[in-house]
């Protein structure tokens, strides 16, 4: 049944790199064991093995950020932890000039700038922290995407709405409006025909 | 011979020290010695260094209760009157009458099932990295479970519904070797620090029969059955082990390698190419899916003894073993 699911779930792919062909097959020859299941067997590398294959990326590719333009530094986090909060090095920091970021567009940079001037210092750095793992591993890669997530906020643009969108939402409200208060007549005559008025 | 046996007696006495209570010793067997605690003491925080120099030894002499004297006689240790001298106390868990803690809680399925469920034994970061830098595992070999129980870094108990050994991340800032490891589960940041360091993480299924084998191969040779094919994972577990986000076994090498740059670009390192590496033929050394052992097929027959190898030549059981 697992065999069946797994040969379901196996298609042929193009092996590119030599890491990956050297995974899949074994460098000595005859005397290695290769039962049906083996890697080479679920995964055929191409003929044509230098075709690039054609990537069908649901989502775009995460920013690149090169690690050299950035500066980065490790300090003692804060808050309760006894003796290990006072001794490891855990909070991670990154500073990088933003001015002067090729790797960021240039309109990007300066809607950057004034999003968020309370993180700018007056030599022009950009700096962002975290401390909120107890990896040093971890707050950097935390860091990494809270500066993707700045330069995706920055790149969105407003959302146009069109002439009709607007009137129709408008429309719409007062409809609804209209129908709340046609039944709010409706409900107040049934509770005023339950009223028994002796003049 | 100096003289009669008085007469050496009385020399020792006068050339020994003193005797006193550090100098003697009860006749071997007429205490009986007692484990006290099977822990060491931790070191407190904020009290010093001191405390971790004291020595708490395992083992203590007791002394046996005799029914004289201050502290074994007259009541005895019995207390007075009521159901405690007269050992007619209630059951255990009762309380006077009132609906005990273990009846008056509701049940709810937080066992349920405890003994179906795959256990896997932490391997953190900062063990491995003690067990290399001690030499106990050594990390121009592949590591594999083998290696980590006859290093008795981990103890896998297959019988205890253990599927193996997960990486941890814990020490993952510290750890520092470049390594070619094999487990069964590994969280992502372990994945990171060991690919960080140029090494090479498997996860791969073992199923409760091969793990046992794996753990003790020793006293598995000496049954003299030829070893079993590795049997492939559990419908729930293929998906993981089909993952290339989770370096599995059966993962498309091609994703793999692609998975091992976006960890690079996640985590913001830059990742060593392991192709110009001396060690590469050591690091992208695996097993098939189907062997339990590095350089032993499935089929073969070890014996110890006579230090050969029994390959099986019959057709059938070539094409089952192969399978």
């Amino acid at each position: 049944m697992a065999a069946h699911m797994l040969r379901s779930l196996c298609r042929p792919r193009p092996g590119l790199a030599l890491l990956c062909a050297r995974f899949s097959q074994r460098a000595a020859a005859g005397t290695e064991y290769r039962s049906s299941h083996s890697l080479d067997k679920l995964y055929p590398p191409r003929q044509d093995g230098t075709a690039t294959r054609t990537t069908e990326e649901p989502q775009p590719p995460a920013l690149d950020i090169p690690m050299d333009r950035l500066t980065v530094s490790y300090s003692r986090s804060s808050g309760p932890g006894g003796q290990n909060v006072n001794k490891v090095n855990s909070k991670a920091e990154i500073r990088f000039h933003l001015a002067s970021a090729d790797w960021i567009p240039e309109a990007v940079r300066q809607k950057m700038a004034l999003m968020h001037t309370n993180k700018i210092n007056r030599a022009g750095e950009l700096i962002v922290t975290s401390e909120e793992s107890r990896y040093q591993m971890r707050n950097l890669a935390i860091c990494l995407e809270k500066i993707r997530t700045m330069v995706t906020e920055a790149i969105e643009k407003p959302k146009v709405v069109s002439k009709e969108t607007t009137q129709k939402l408008i429309e719409r409200v007062e409809k609804m409006n209209r129908e709340r208060l046609r039944q709010k007549k409706i409900h107040s005559t049934i509770k005023q025909s339950r009223k028994a008025d002796f003049d | 011979m100096s003289g009669n046996g008085a007469n050496r007696a009385l020399e020792l006495l006068r050339s020994l020290p003193r005797v006193s209570l550090a100098n003697l010793r009860p006749n071997p067997g007429s205490k009986k010695r007692v484990r006290r605690c099977t822990k060491k003491k931790n070191v407190m925080p904020g009290t010093g260094l001191w405390n971790s120099y004291l020595n708490v030894s395992l083992f203590v002499l007791k002394e046996r209760r005799r029914g004289r004297g201050r502290y074994g006689g007259r009541k005895c240790g019995r207390g007075h009157k009521g159901e405690r001298q007269r050992g007619n106390r209630p059951r255990l868990g009762f309380e006077g009458g009132q609906t005990p803690f273990y009846l008056a809680i509701p049940k709810y399925g937080f066992n349920e099932g405890h003994s179906l469920r795959r256990q896997y034994q932490p391997l953190s970061l900062q063990r491995l990295q003690y067990l290399i830098d001690l030499g106990r595992v050594d990390p121009t070999q592949p590591i594999d479970l083998t290696q980590l129980t006859n290093a008795r870094g981990v103890t896998v108990q297959p019988l205890k519904r253990d599927y193996g050994v997960q990486l941890v991340e814990e020490g993952a800032d510290i750890f520092a070797a470049k390594v070619n490891i094999e487990v069964q589960r590994a969280s992502e940041l372990a994945i990171a620090a060991i690919e960080k360091n140029g090494g090479v993480v498997t996860t791969s299924f073992y199923d409760p029969r091969s793990l046992e084998i794996l753990c003790k191969p020793v006293v598995f040779f000496l049954r003299g059955k030829p070893i079993p094919k590795r049997m492939l994972p559990p419908e729930d577990l293929v998906r993981y082990y089909t993952d290339p986000r989770n370096r599995g076994y059966l993962a498309d090498p091609s994703k793999v390698a692609e998975a091992r740059l976006e960890l690079a670009k996640k985590y913001g390192y830059v990742l060593p190419d392991i192709t110009k590496d001396e060690l590469f033929k050591m690091l992208s050394a695996r097993k098939d899916p189907r062997q339990i052992f590095f350089g032993l097929a499935p089929g073969w027959i070890v014996n110890l003894a006579d230090k050969k190898i029994l390959k099986p030549t019959d057709e059938s059981l070539l094409k089952y073993y192969s399978s």
